[in-house]
């Protein structure tokens, strides 16, 4: 891998030279920014990054292993526990691929419940990435204005679903609850009022200079490059490919709604910051026009109590948190999954890191890593 | 003899009194520095411990003195304990040349200097003293045995190298103006207008090396928290990373106070009647003075956590560049433009 990529070759002459000189230095697992156990190894000729491997695996906890001796119901809370930051969109990915696999049409009304909660998931998600990347390159106060904001969508998480962090969110078939009541008005003054505080955000570090010397032009993926890796979500559109699934292959009613995919040019840290800032934009367009035009009807679909879907296979994917979530489902015809497996974009993302990083310096692994929004929990499942 | 006792004793009482409330102020500066962050970052701080969390330094401080003491294997353990020293005594040497009021003339005509050691080159004893700081740093990240701590060690050496310099040109055109190296004469030349009016250029750049210098945010690469760990005091625990510590804000401390010193006026108050207020009440003057020094050197400190709390850190390579190729040739010119200034207008 290292030697096919352009980057590395270039540093090739400087690494023959000091050879001898070169340190390696562990980069986690136990460390301020790599987001959870994740651990790379870093070669290092001065401060340069010469060499790079990940090394995952310390958050496994077999989770598409442990779901084949599940029932399809109990599996949907295990799924939660994948991007524990990004939980609806998990259990979202589940019982979608096992609706389209019962064939299951899920009412329109919770078609949009699922859409409100999906869109606030996704800026909660987006909060806690911006207040960590920006923590990660020093700048500490948009942590916690941006947990001011998350805090709001977990006060509705919680007096919505129960809970705040893992909701176990749908059953599958359809939502368990309406709002409850006062929820839409609170929900309402939450979208009216966030576009002004992500300007807050944007405030502090769109056009500060430090930023932008910390991230234009760092950690680099071209389009290509970004494509061939399988690279999806704000990482990919970072890099200018305009591929949303919520626009490629529209799921829960998401082409009734209008919104941009917001596009980077660049590829560099400081596009997918604008892409995953402008996405909490869009996000606030897709709720608002998802409580107006929110139609009456059933929450559930005709589903039997025990779920036993036809033999058969299916892999049906949402727009995740950080890219392209996809379920992989096999089914024996009995009520357990005979084999389920996940398409996670933190995985797949985290290829990308080599290229972003070799021939920059240690700051900038710090920075990559921080703008492909990796979850442990994911990568390693 | 009884003249002498007397002397002696009193410079005694002087420095146990400045170490004392250096002590205080370094440990009430970290309360100080978390209520502000907390205030600027929508959140409460510390408030558990006694009213608004003002016992809050007297428990970390128990609780870190309570702490094992830890020595790496791999450390080299004679440098690794004396490392902190080499860091935080010369942090509190400083203070020393420090005028931090104008002198006590009593009616008897006894003069009460309120500095430990008013010295003819005060300045560049200043600068020799706390470009020692440094080795504390250096010193402690090597004998680590570690390679965070050396990572750390590395940059701040090249950090102080680079911006010692400009930090050093911008105090000598202050030294130009004043025409004089010893800090009460600095201070007493800017009675009629303070330093940083003619010398902005010069303020600029001390501002941000000072910043520079004391490992603060947005230079904090040293300790780059998210990158190097803890930098240099990664190994460190206990007492010793508490020395590291108080050192950390000593530091910040005698930069607010030099940097009051030297362009915004020491003691002098502005517009404040020297001339019969102040020979009528000569007492009371020098606890005027005082408090205009520690308000001066309060803004100053205000403007340090404010910058914390809002800028993100540079990286190693931009952070060098601009010590090289913009304060260095921003304070070489400075320099020139205020000689010319002391030579052709102000002679």
């Amino acid at each position: 891998m290292a030697t096919d990529n352009p980057r590395a070759a270039a540093t090739e002459p400087l690494r023959k030279v000091m050879e001898s000189k070169q340190v390696e230095l562990n980069f986690g697992p136990q460390h301020p920014a790599t987001h959870g156990v994740y651990r790379a190894v870093l070669q290092l000729d001065g401060e340069r990054v010469v060499g790079i491997e990940s090394i995952i695996g310390y958050l496994h906890r077999g989770i598409e292993k442990w779901s084949e001796a599940r029932t399809y119901t109990k599996c949907v809370p295990v799924y939660d526990r994948l991007d524990y930051v990004g939980a609806v969109l998990n259990s979202h990915g589940f019982v979608n691929a096992v609706e389209k696999i019962l064939g299951v049409e899920v009412p329109k009304r919770a078609q949009y419940i699922r859409v409100i909660l999906d869109e606030l998931q996704r800026i909660a998600n987006h909060l806690l990435w911006l207040g960590t990347h920006a923590l990660d390159l020093g700048a500490m106060t948009v942590l916690f204005y941006a947990l001011r904001e998350r805090e709001v969508i977990m006060d509705l998480f919680e007096s919505m679903l129960g809970q705040r962090l893992l909701q176990n969110a749908y059953p599958i078939g359809g939502v368990r609850l309406d709002f409850p009541k006062g929820w839409e008005r609170i929900c309402r003054d939450f979208v009216a009022e966030f576009p002004n505080r992500v300007d807050e955000y944007e405030r502090l570090l769109s056009e500060n200079r430090i930023w932008k010397q910390r991230t234009v032009g760092v950690g680099v993926i071209s389009a290509e490059d970004a494509v061939d890796l399988g690279l999806s979500g704000p990482t990919l559109r970072g890099s200018g490919v305009y591929f949303d699934v919520r626009k490629a292959m529209p799921y829960s009613s998401y082409e009734d709604f209008d919104f941009e995919v917001p596009l980077g040019t660049n590829g560099d840290v400081y596009d997918r910051y604008m892409v995953r800032v402008r996405e909490m934009r869009q996000s606030v367009r897709i709720i608002q026009q998802a409580l107006d035009g929110l139609p009456e009807g059933e929450l559930m679909a005709k589903v039997s109590r025990i779920i036993r879907p036809p033999a058969g296979e299916v892999f049906a994917s949402v727009e995740g948190t950080k890219g392209q979530l996809g379920f992989y489902i096999v089914s024996d015809g009995t009520t357990n999954p005979w084999r389920v497996h996940v398409r996670a974009p933190s995985f797949v993302n985290l290829q990308g890191l080599e290229t972003m990083s070799i021939g920059g310096l240690v700051a900038d692994v710090v920075s990559n890593i921080g703008s492909l929004d990796i979850v442990l929990g994911e990568v390693d499942r | 003899m009884h003249q002498t006792l007397f002397y002696v004793g009193r410079e005694l009482l002087k420095i146990v009194i400045l170490l004392g409330v250096v002590s205080f102020c370094v440990a009430y500066t970290v309360w100080l520095e978390r209520r502000l962050l907390g205030f600027f970052q929508s959140r409460v701080g510390p408030n558990r411990v006694g009213p608004a969390g003002l016992i809050q330094p007297i428990a970390d401080g128990v609780k870190l003195m309570l702490k094992e003491d830890i020595i790496p294997a791999n450390a080299r353990p004679f440098l690794f304990r004396i490392a902190p020293m080499f860091a935080i005594v010369p942090a509190f040497v400083g203070f020393a040349i420090i005028s931090f009021a104008p002198a006590w003339v009593t009616n008897s005509g006894k003069v009460h200097p309120f500095v430990i050691s008013d010295i003819n080159l005060g300045i560049l004893f200043l600068l020799a003293i706390t470009s020692l700081g440094v080795f504390g740093i250096i010193l402690g990240g090597w004998a680590s045995g570690s390679k965070y701590p050396l990572m750390g060690s590395l940059r701040s050496a090249s950090q102080m190298l680079a911006y010692e310099i400009p930090l050093t040109l911008a105090v000598l055109s202050v030294i130009l103006m004043a025409g004089s190296f010893r800090l009460s004469d600095i201070v007493e030349a800017q009675r009629h207008v303070f330093f940083i009016v003619p010398l902005i250029l010069a303020f600029g750049v001390y501002l941000i090396s000072a910043v520079a210098e004391t490992n603060r945010a947005p230079f904090d690469l040293p300790e780059a928290e998210s990158e190097l760990v803890g930098g240099f005091h990664t190994e460190y625990s206990g007492m010793r990373f508490a020395f590291y510590f108080l050192a950390e804000y000593a530091n910040i401390i005698l930069v607010c106070c030099i940097g009051t010193s030297l362009f915004l006026g020491g003691y002098l108050i502005p517009f404040f009647p020297y001339q019969t207020f102040g020979v009528a009440h000569p007492w009371l003057t020098s606890i005027l003075g005082l408090l205009a020094f520690g308000v001066k050197a309060a803004v100053f400190l205000y403007f340090y956590i404010w910058i914390r709390a809002t800028f993100p850190r540079y990286r190693y390579d931009q952070l060098l560049r601009i010590g090289w190729m913009v304060l260095l040739p921003i304070a070489l010119v400075n320099i020139f433009l205020v000689a010319g200034i002391k030579l052709f207008l102000l002679r």
